[in-house]
């Protein structure tokens, strides 16, 4: 182990121990244990396929923090953030720490939202089974440290047959005092049979300056014929860190929609690993990302067909201008058995710049053979016909660029459901890139 | 107010306009025929900025400035415009955002305040009502998957809103049919007036019997060959052009 790993797992280690003599069901034994997978996993870095075009080694020269703290914020400055629609329920985080205060839990009887820091405190063991169920302990050392030193996130239970219409809106707000240290933030959502709802789940920061780690794992079971919207925003200051793995098991005739934003961040990557698990089941991926100057975005989806007769689609484009990197990494396998499926992957890169950089890789591995798969990848400029067009009407060189940038990124900006949510990325694509095209 | 002078242009190394002159004063509309590839095109870009063309030697002056030197969105600024034989398709680009970001575009060169949100939509229904072009086209993304006529309409509805000094039309009326014919011609006459100044481009004399041109000029091989009265409309329409570039070579 390298002097960093070891430092991360001595300070995983206090953090277990200063757990251990609390009240309440901390997960400990799970933790401890992953705090051995750590040490044998280490951290990934570019011998490891997944991770060739995305190096940690920025990360961790951060070295980033693991601590407990609270932090003094004004609260109007979170309350204007929040949805501007009525919602289901809010959970708002504050430096990876739920608060009551800001939030609205109250929701639909028989619908269980709460945080996980209260299910450990007060040891709810139905609320915390979800927890690791589908990550096991981390298949990288990051996850792993997740698992070890996780916080607060949220729980969420849907029942058999409830239909939650408004959006369960979770805000993550990241204060100027964070900078210089790592959340462990993790997120389990069961939708039990014919459950469904609207998830809207955002990471902002306060400060545009602020450089902390958020290092995070989310758990999604979708069981028989349930369903999902799940709109994530990562929105994150242009120094932060921002690691997402999520994890999505989808049973028989369950369908799971992601609309995805990752506009923030020095270095954002968002990992989904999704098993479509039963009969019918059906996942949609939509992604936009934008990369500019000093920043690196990386998506990886890994769909899994493991039975017959399931559908997937991921479509996802991004936005490169300055220096900015992006990494895409579509993986769609098909099982032997999994026959009749049918599988989409879609790909867009609009280059702004000649110094930006996108690896993309689109990968079918199909072991059945009556499917339905395709995948297309393009990587282009602004077309020169359309900036002729937009300045013979008298827009500038930049306006045109930014309008026919808002026109590329509208397909997948448009699928976001919440209207003030497109709004608002909008006006965010466009202050990010007014920087410099 | 648009002087054009020996104008010599090429594209990568292929001479295509030989030597133009034209000029066009305020109030007047001209019309320019010629057969497919003499240059109308090239000409009608050249003068609204499009990259890619080499100006060999002439001079174009437009209301005292030398237009040549001026980028593409600076002559829009000053009143040109140029209604597309090929509108550009923008996916994802609403059209209404993109009108209206025109206009105050436009306005701001010209030190006008933006229009206000009201004032656009009542005059951009007003318009679309003018050029029958549906109002439902307005929310979509520009000429993304509009017909072929909805596309010249829409250019025609750009034109009203952006009121240019001098407006370039080039081959608005192919691919419409009659009733379309008429509308867009409806709407480029509303526009007529005595400080203002059309190059209309155009295979058809029947246009002409719409928007009365004042000049007909006729481009071949990158040079006028001939000028004339509206009746030399009349005269192509029935004989060719092929008269004309053999009188031409004689
Ligand atoms: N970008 C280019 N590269 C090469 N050749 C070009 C280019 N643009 C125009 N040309 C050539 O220049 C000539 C004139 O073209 P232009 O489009 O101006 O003709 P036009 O008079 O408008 O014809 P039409 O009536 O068919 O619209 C043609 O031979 C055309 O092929
Ligand atoms: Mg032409």
């Amino acid at each position: 182990m390298n002097a960093c790993a070891s430092s991360f797992h001595k300070a995983a280690t206090e953090y277990i121990d200063s757990l251990s003599n609390s009240k309440g069901e901390w997960l400990t034994e799970q933790r401890r244990a992953a705090t051995q997978r750590f040490t044998a996993l280490g951290f990934p870095d570019a011998g490891h396929e997944a991770w060739r075009y995305t190096s940690v080694e920025g990360l961790l020269q951060q070295n980033f923090k693991i601590t407990k703290n609270t932090q003094v914020f004004p609260e109007h400055e979170v309350i204007r953030q929040f949805l501007r629609e009525p919602v289901a329920a809010r959970m708002v985080f504050v430096d990876g720490i739920f608060h009551p205060d800001l939030s609205d839990t109250a929701g639909q009887t028989g619908l269980r939202v709460g945080s996980l820091g209260t299910a450990m405190a007060t040891g709810d063991s139905s609320l915390l089974g979800g927890v690791g169920s589908l990550s096991g302990l981390g298949d990288h050392g990051f996850a792993a440290l997740n698992m070890a030193t996780l916080q607060d996130g949220v729980v969420i239970k849907v029942p058999t047959g409830m239909t939650i219409q408004q959006p369960i809106e979770l805000l993550h707000i990241a204060t100027k005092g964070l900078s210089g240290q790592a959340l462990r933030t993790r997120h389990s959502v069961v939708l039990e049979a014919d459950a469904s709802a609207n998830l809207v789940e955002r990471y902002l920061s306060l400060d545009s300056e602020s450089n902390y780690f958020n290092n995070l794992v989310c758990e999604i079971s979708l069981e028989d014929g349930a369903s999902l919207i799940h709109q994530r925003a990562q929105e994150e200051s242009r120094k932060s860190y921002h690691l997402c793995d999520i994890h999505l098991d989808i049973q028989g005739n369950a369908h799971y929609q992601g609309i995805n934003a990752a506009l923030g961040g020095a270095w954002s990557r968002t990992t989904v690993h999704a098993r479509l698990g039963g009969e019918g089941a059906n996942i949609e991926l939509d992604g936009f990302y934008l990369a500019g100057e000093g920043q690196l975005t990386d998506f990886h989806l890994d769909v899994d067909h493991s039975v017959a007769n399931c559908e997937s689609r991921e479509n996802f484009k991004g936005i490169l201008y300055g220096a900015g990197k992006a990494v895409f990494d579509g993986l769609i396998r098909v099982r032997e058995q999994a026959q009749k499926s049918q599988a989409h992957l879609y790909n867009a890169n609009l280059m702004l710049s000649r110094r930006a950089e996108i690896d993309t890789k689109p990968q079918l591995v199909i072991l059945a053979d009556d499917v339905k798969c395709s995948h297309g990848t393009t990587v282009g400029q602004i077309d020169d016909q359309a900036l002729f067009y937009l300045r013979s009407r008298g827009l500038d060189k930049d306006q045109a660029k930014r309008l026919l940038s808002l026109g590329f990124a509208s397909e997948i900006i448009d699928s976001f459901q919440c209207e003030y949510l497109r709004e608002h990325l909008r006006e965010e694509i466009v202050e990010r890139m007014s920087f410099k095209i | 107010m648009l002087s054009i002078k020996n104008l010599k242009a090429s594209v990568d190394g292929k001479a295509i306009l030989n030597g133009i002159d034209l000029e066009v004063n305020a109030g007047e509309v001209h019309a320019i025929m010629g057969p497919n590839g003499s240059g109308k095109s090239t000409l009608a870009h050249i003068l609204s900025g499009r990259d890619g063309y080499t100006v060999n030697d002439g001079e174009v002056h437009y209301l005292g400035q030398n237009l040549l030197d001026l980028e593409t969105e600076a002559r829009a600024h000053r009143g040109i415009f140029l209604a597309m034989q090929y509108p550009v398709e923008l996916p994802g680009v609403n059209n209404m955002t993109f009108l209206r970001e025109s206009m105050n575009a436009i306005r701001k060169a010209r030190g006008e305040a933006e229009i206000d949100a009201v004032s656009f939509m009542k005059q951009v229904r007003h318009r679309a009502k003018q050029v029958k072009l549906d109002e439902k086209l307005l929310k979509r993304s520009v000429n993304t998957g509009f017909s072929g006529g909805e596309k010249k309409r829409n250019e025609i509805l750009q034109m009203m809103m952006l009121e240019p000094q001098l407006a370039i039309l080039d081959e608005t009326d192919s691919g419409l049919d009659i009733d379309a014919l008429r509308t867009v011609a409806d709407g480029v006459n509303l526009l007529r007036s005595p400080d203002r100044a059309l190059i209309v481009v155009t295979h058809y004399q029947r246009l002409l019997d719409y928007i009365e041109p004042d000049f007909v000029h006729v481009l071949a091989s990158g040079r006028v060959i001939r000028s004339g009265g509206k009746a030399l409309a009349l005269e192509l329409e029935e004989k060719g052009y092929e008269w004309l570039q053999e009188g031409a070579v004689a």
